[in-house]
């Protein structure tokens, strides 16, 4: 069964120094996989998401031809899922949950402190790469409202007032390296508003977290 | 060792995870390693418990004991104390409501033993990841009963007998729909599984996917056996990565184990299970639109028939049921469709698993029978609303549900019963909304994401929505127009009818339902622009501004006391309301509960620091009076000086009138002076607000009382063009029980008064106050410290629920004043001289839910019981007794009370107006204040036909504020109060004052939400009524439409009318 | 890589051999038996009283019983010491257990049996 997981997850390490070509030819790989199956243009759509960190035109020309479809079709296709994104996206996802139960718990001025400290409206990226800012609709921690994740972490209860405190645990000054956090540390400097990955890695373990590195983890690609 | 003794399960469900548990379950691990107690003490990490809101959350078996809120820090007490030494940390379990006890054993634990777990039956319990535990609980084995001992037909029978419906949402019964797809003939079927719940709210799916997925896997292989289905599909979220991680691993180890697959248990049954991953389109929950998104399209739904059990995925007949319902499928198999049925209602059979969420105490996931009142999930299991807010709404079924509003706790949750109300039992989510949730607003939201998830295929959904959205946006943006609320019902309607998939044809839902149940917020937003919640921020200032009455300028002054500015700040606070030093002291400050600072630490102590300040005032300086003698010739009169008489004489006042105030008793002030103890409200205070208003032109006239003094008629007869009545509600109700008649019993008004207005009163030795409103604490306490030895206050409802505020019934508990709740008299007992000796007591017990959204107390099966007392005080309500006091004045009556505008207290008769207690019933200072206030203008406008409320206008305060700077967490500053030894025989007032440097510091804790906003208000203010003037071409200020209290339109309409 | 499961009787099977697994989470039965787990009780041999406990019920076949630890019963001088809650609630406090023996006893006579072990008793029933 260890097959099916690695087929299921051909991009997940190793993808931030690779070439174009080779992300191309690691798309290929995944086309020829899923080529036979039945409905099979989403799922390569969310690899080929998982292996660039969004879908540049070249990967979707790839596709259609390989799964031999009409580019308009699979370029409808993106258009109509929110998650597919043509577009590059900052270093690091922060997704503001607006569920009801994080609107009613104050979801909205946890965006809006968010849009201020970061200069940029939703669905945009900070000049520096650093930072994209999207909105979800419930992450189901319902419970812990309001919510946010960055990257593959939840952050819960989150005040409006101290947004800068979660950021800054992500921001980065000489390049990525120095982004490294631990679990441990977070704890002590945030109060409680920090959170560990699910999976049980702290994030020291997966710094530097790179875009495509954030998004397939949104797809659910990670190994059990 | 030969045994586990102990496990310790460890709640990785995503909540739990995300507040830190598989650190804790990491930690246990290592703790027990270095005790080496590893072998004798297993850690297990179960799928989600529930409570999600005390996470992390650990179970320690065979004991039961149930921890929460486990910090890394605390693994270590626990595995030294309880796992070694069999010593529970109290600290980490959780209070049984309302006692000091803790409990321990989750036996023991509301939030679960009102519980019924079917559907959860294993989550929490067993290792998700550990197919051998699924398998130990009695699993696969539903499966291999009915590959073995039932046929196809045999099995659909009996989930159709079971009455299983849908959990998805619209409730069909699943057993028919499994016949529908059994009857098609084909050589291909499909089964599946709708994992993509979209609704914002719910995660019951993703609960049951992560902690328990063989439960749903085996529910599918019995599906597709039923049908004759090989292959299915789990159309599952791409937002819950664990549940795919989770599932994925099982469906590996079902199919390892020959569980899934070819010829399963040797019987010669093929199936197999695929995950689709969602991404991200709500419209995928819709069953014809996810069938399109496996097969790789764009997810749009397409019109039924043909029906999926027909003509489904790939065109071949196919069946879609959701995981919750899948879940339920092997329990019906197993224990037979007799057992499910036995729980649940008669149309609704079985349990159904809610996410409770919102503003309520202990959110989570919790799996109640079918029909179980829904005041029993948001108190009982869900613990209520946090903080002593109060209960607005619960939001049921998500984008497509409706709201339910508190008058309606009382009802059975079942598919039927929340259809009638408009709402949806829907996919579970349970939002609760407070007192801080505008309906508006949250009508606006769901809108927002059904136009946002709208697929575009047809126009009823697409431009349907778009044009709702657009008039909703309007409400909250204070544009909203009169006939909006028509336009969206009816646009509703003909979505509800027209649009193709159920998602459009419930799109409208939670905006029908909030004006069936709200409508008067719709209201108010369009009419006063005036948004209740404190929510739409386009219609206010700062929201402590808005929850004010009077619309006092909260920030401005805090922020002037800040600054040591006092008489700037008391003069901006009198802008609005005269009776600042009143309030400083009496006040129930609804400005409090909706300071923004309580989102950081704790609200600003507004009421606090208004007193503060009006301790430094050396001189009362006199508010801007526009002197004017034409108005000044006009004679009106103010029947009662309270503080409705007072506010409208006030502002009369400023507008150059002169009026008469005519009081009844022999000095003013009203129910200031006469029911309100000295203890809380010192006399001098009153005397000098009521000074300031006598020197700025009022006359009050004391010892003359309507009816005994004057009629109407010689009102009129001398020339009053205009009265103002305001004579609260001075008439006590009888309890209507036996003994109630004769001496020794009195009401609480009658008692106050006498005490308050000639310094003595008859008090017992041992007295019974019967009634929870604040005059019972006030009654109860005066009769203390006039020498009562013992004072018992008997109250029919739970403490909590007294309608006398917190820190009054705090302070009676201070003077040894004992509270009886759920106690009500039911005869007062005398001896041969008719004196009283006690009162006779019945137990009330908790009943139904009434139109308050609190529990009825009902005769409890306690036996009776004596209070022995020798006076008894009665305070349980004021009344009114208007035909007398109008002596045949043709008024408009409400409930007994005076029938008044409440934009401006004009009556039916039009040189009559009307405010404070006697219109509202029993209210507050405050509330009396703003009454007065609106009556004022409302009087000025009828005898000039014009506004000149100059006092509206809201005005900037220049102390200079630094808005990107964060805020520090400082904790509020503390009343202080005398020792309640010392209280005892004294009216010595309670409260203390403060020093300097702490109401200095108190103030600037404000977050200014004011600042750099009231100019923006202003302009955006004088806009909006300059398109209204255009559109209804100067129709505002001929119908009054423009005569509101909000200080918004209050600013654009005194525009260019005054100065 | 696990067997596969080929028929109905081999999940019957596995499911019986893995019910140990999760037998200390079913839930509450019809005896406890409690043993004292203080600072004394633990120097007393505590912890050896739960294991033998825990091996003479499962030697017994006995499904109805839990074995639970808690704090110091308050008497030191008779450690270690089990408490046993019986379907109707009698509680019965037995001291002295070092001796495996004294808990086989008890777990015959009285867990399976129904007669208390009157010998080892510090008191009579409550009820």
């Amino acid at each position: 069964m260890a097959e099916q997981a690695k087929e299921r997850n051909p991009g997940c390490t190793g993808c931030e120094e690779a070439s174009e070509e080779e992300l191309l030819r690691r798309l290929d790989e995944v086309i020829a996989n899923y080529k036979t199956r039945p409905g099979a243009l989403i799922p390569v759509l969310q690899m080929a998401q998982g292996i660039f960190g969004y879908l540049p035109e070249v990967a979707l020309k790839r596709i259609a031809r390989g799964l031999g479809k009409s580019y308009s079709e699979v370029a409808g296709v993106v258009s109509f899922y929110s998650f597919f994104s043509t577009v590059p996206r900052g270093r690091n996802l922060i997704r503001v949950c607006l569920g009801t139960a994080c609107y009613v718990r104050g979801g909205m001025k946890v965006l809006e402190a968010l849009k201020k400290h970061l200069g940029i409206d939703v669905g945009e990226t900070t000049p520096d790469r650093e930072f994209s800012l999207e909105v979800a609709r419930c992450f189901g921690a319902c419970g812990l409202s309001p919510v946010i994740t960055i990257n593959d972490n939840v952050h819960h209860r989150v005040k409006p007032t101290r947004v800068a405190e979660v950021l800054a645990q992500y921001a980065s000054n000489d390049g990525p390296q120095d982004q490294v956090v631990r679990a441990d540390e977070v704890q002590a400097t945030t109060e409680g508003l920090e959170v560990p990955r699910p999976g049980g890695e702290v994030i020291a373990d997966e710094a530097p977290v790179g875009p495509s590195e954030a998004v397939s983890a949104g797809a659910g690609e990670r190994r059990v | 060792m030969d045994k586990v003794r102990t496990d310790v399960l460890v709640c990785t469900g995503g909540g739990c995870i995300a507040s830190g548990a598989l650190e804790v379950s990491a930690a246990f691990s290592k703790e027990l390693e270095d005790l080496e107690l590893d072998e004798e003490v297993r850690v297990i990490e179960t799928g989600c418990l529930g409570p999600c809101a005390v996470g992390p959350v650990v179970l320690v078996y065979p004991d039961g004991v149930f921890y929460q809120n486990v910090k890394l820090e605390d693994v270590h007490e626990i595995v030294e104390e309880h796992l070694l030494k069999g010593r529970v940390v109290q600290r980490l379990v959780s209070q049984a409501p309302g006692t000091d006890r803790t409990v321990a054993e989750i036996s023991d634990v509301e939030f679960f033993n009102r519980q019924v777990k079917i559907v959860l039956r294993n989550s929490g319990l067993i290792d998700p990841l550990k197919i051998e535990e699924y398998i130990a609980r009695g699993g696969y084995q539903a499966l291999a009963k009915v590959l073995t001992e039932m046929t196809p037909e045999q099995v659909i029978d009996e989930v159709t007998l079971s009455g299983l419906r849908g959990r998805g949402g619209a409730g069909f019964p699943t057993g028919l729909k499994w016949k529908f797809a059994r009857q098609t003939p084909s050589e291909v079927k499909y089964i599946i599984c709708n994992a993509d719940e979209g609704d914002p709210g719910a995660f019951m799916d993703r609960s049951v996917l992560e902690g328990d997925p063989h439960s749903v896997i085996e529910g599918m292989a019995i599906g597709a056996y039923a049908i004759g289905a090989k292959q299915g599909y789990v159309y599952l979220r791409a937002e819950y990565p664990l549940a795919v991680e989770r599932l994925q691993y099982a469906i590996d180890q079902a199919r390892e184990r020959g569980l899934l697959g070819p010829d399963i248990l040797s019987t010669g049954f093929d199936f197999d299970l695929e995950i689709r991953m969602g991404s991200g389109a709500f419209v995928c929950g819709e069953e014809t639109a996810l069938m399109r998104s496996i097969e790789g399209g764009r997810g749009e739904p397409r019109p039924r028939p043909p029906f999926p059990a027909v003509k489904g995925l790939w065109d071949k007949p196919s069946v879609l049921n959701n995981v919750e319902t899948f879940a339920n499928i092997a329990p019906i198999i197993m224990k037979g469709a007799e057992w499910f049925a036995s729980t649940g209602t008669e149309k609704s059979k079985g349990t159904k698993v809610f996410a409770l969420g919102g503003a309520i105490q202990h959110a989570g996931l919790v799996e109640v029978p079918i029909g179980i009142q829904l005041g029993e999930i948001v108190y009982e299991i869900g613990g209520g609303i946090p903080d002593g807010k109060q209960l607005k709404a619960v939001q049921l079924g998500g984008p497509s549900g409706g709201c339910i509003p508190k008058t309606d706790l009382n009802v059975p949750i079942d598919y039927e019963t929340l259809q009638d109300l408009g709402a949806i039992m829907g996919s579970g989510g349970c939002i609760v909304m407070d007192e801080d949730s505008c309906m508006v607003d949250v009508a606006r939201y769901f809108l927002d994401f059904i136009q946002d998830e709208s697929c575009g295929k047809c126009p009823p959904c697409r431009v349907g929505t778009k044009r709702m959205l657009e008039i909703v946006t309007r409400i909250c943006n204070g544009e909203g127009r009169e006939g909006d609320i028509e336009r969206l019902e009816e646009l509703g309607q003909i979505i509800k009818d027209t649009a193709l998939c159920g998602l459009g044809q419930t799109a409208p839902n939670p905006v029908l339902s909030t004006i069936r149940h709200f409508r008067h917020e719709y209201e108010a937003h369009i009419r006063d622009h005036y948004c209740e919640a404190g929510v739409c921020t386009s219609l206010f200032t700062a929201r402590c501004t808005n929850a004010c009455p009077a619309s006092v300028n909260v920030p401005g002054f805090v922020s002037l006391i800040g600054e040591k500015r006092f008489h700037e700040a008391l003069r901006l606070h009198r802008e609005r309301n005269p009776l600042a030093s009143i309030c400083g002291r009496v006040c129930f400050h609804p400005c409090e509960s909706k300071c923004q600072r309580g989102a950081l630490d704790a609200p600003v102590a507004i009421r606090s620091l208004k007193r503060f300040m009006t301790e430094q005032e050396t001189e009362i300086e006199l508010p801007e009076v526009r002197v004017d003698p034409s108005n000044a010739a006009r004679k009106i009169a103010i029947i009662g000086s309270g503080p409705a008489g007072l506010s409208c004489a006030y502002f009369l006042a400023r507008l150059g009138y002169k009026p008469i105030i005519f009081e009844k008793e022999s000095s003013p002030g009203g129910m200031l002076v006469q029911a309100i103890p000295a203890y809380r409200l010192p006399r001098e205070e009153v005397g000098r607000e009521i000074s300031m208003i006598e020197s700025m032109g009022v006359t009050i006239q004391t010892g003359t009382a309507l009816g005994r003094d004057f009629t109407w008629a010689d009102l009129r007869a001398q020339g009053y063009e205009a009265v103002f009545l305001a004579v609260g509600a001075p008439q006590g109700i009888r309890l209507g029980i036996p003994g109630e008649r004769g001496e020794g019993v009195m009401e609480a008004l009658t008692f106050l008064r006498d005490y308050n207005l000639t310094g003595t009163a008859r008090v017992g030795e041992e007295v019974v106050v019967v009634g929870g409103g604040n005059s019972a604490i006030d009654a109860a306490r005066t009769a203390r410290r006039l020498g009562a030895r013992h004072v018992t206050i008997l109250y029919r409802r739970q403490r909590n629920q007294m309608p006398a505020w917190t820190e009054e019934v705090v302070a009676a508990d201070e003077e040894g004043i004992t509270i009886l709740e759920l106690t009500a008299p039911k005869q007062i007992l005398r001896d041969a001289q008719k004196r009283v000796v006690g009162v006779l007591c019945e137990r009330m017990a908790l009943g139904d839910y009434d139109r308050s959204g609190r529990r009825r107390p009902v005769a409890g099966r306690n036996p009776d019981f004596t209070v022995r007392c020798d006076q008894v005080i009665v305070a349980i309500g004021q009344s009114l007794d208007a035909s007398a006091l109008l002596d045949g004045l043709p008024v408009g009556l409400e409930h007994g009370w005076v029938k008044a505008d409440p934009r401006t207290g004009a009556t039916s008769i039009e040189w009559l107006f009307a405010g404070g207690d006697a219109v509202s019933g029993p209210a507050s200072v405050v509330e009396a204040v703003a009454a007065g206030e609106r009556a004022a203008v409302g009087i000025d406008q009828y005898l000039t036909g014009a506004n000149h409320a100059f006092w509206r206008r809201e005005v900037a305060v220049d102390v200079p504020f630094d808005p990107d700077a964060d805020p520090v967490a400082t904790p509020r500053a503390p009343v202080v109060c005398l020792d309640p030894e010392l209280r005892a025989c004294t009216f010595a007032e309670v409260e203390l004052p403060w020093s300097l440097e702490t109401a200095v510091a108190e103030a600037k804790r404000c977050l200014r939400c004011d600042y750099g906003k009231v100019s923006a208000i202003a302009a955006e203010a004088e806009a909006i009524v300059q398109r209204a003037a255009e559109q209804e071409a100067g129709l505002v200020a001929a119908h009054g439409a423009g005569l509101v209290t909000s200080h918004v339109a209050g600013v654009a309409q005194t525009e260019g009318e005054v100065d | 890589m696990a067997d596969k499961i080929k028929s109905p009787v081999d999940l019957l099977a596995l499911a019986e051999k893995a019910k140990a697994e999760v037998e200390l989470r079913s839930g509450a039965k019809d005896i406890k038996v409690t043993v004292h787990m203080g600072t004394c009780g633990i120097a007393a041999g505590a912890r050896e009283v739960v294991m033998a406990f825990l091996s003479e019920v499962s030697n017994a076949g006995l499904e109805n019983v839990t074995v639970h630890q808690a704090g110091c019963a308050g008497l030191c001088e008779m450690e270690p010491m089990a408490t046993v809650r019986t379907a109707d609630g009698s509680l019965y406090h037995y001291g002295h257990l070092e001796d495996r023996s004294r808990v086989r006893e008890i777990v015959r006579s009285h867990l399976a049996g129904g007669t208390p072990v009157t010998e080892y008793l510090i008191k009579t029933p409550q009820a």
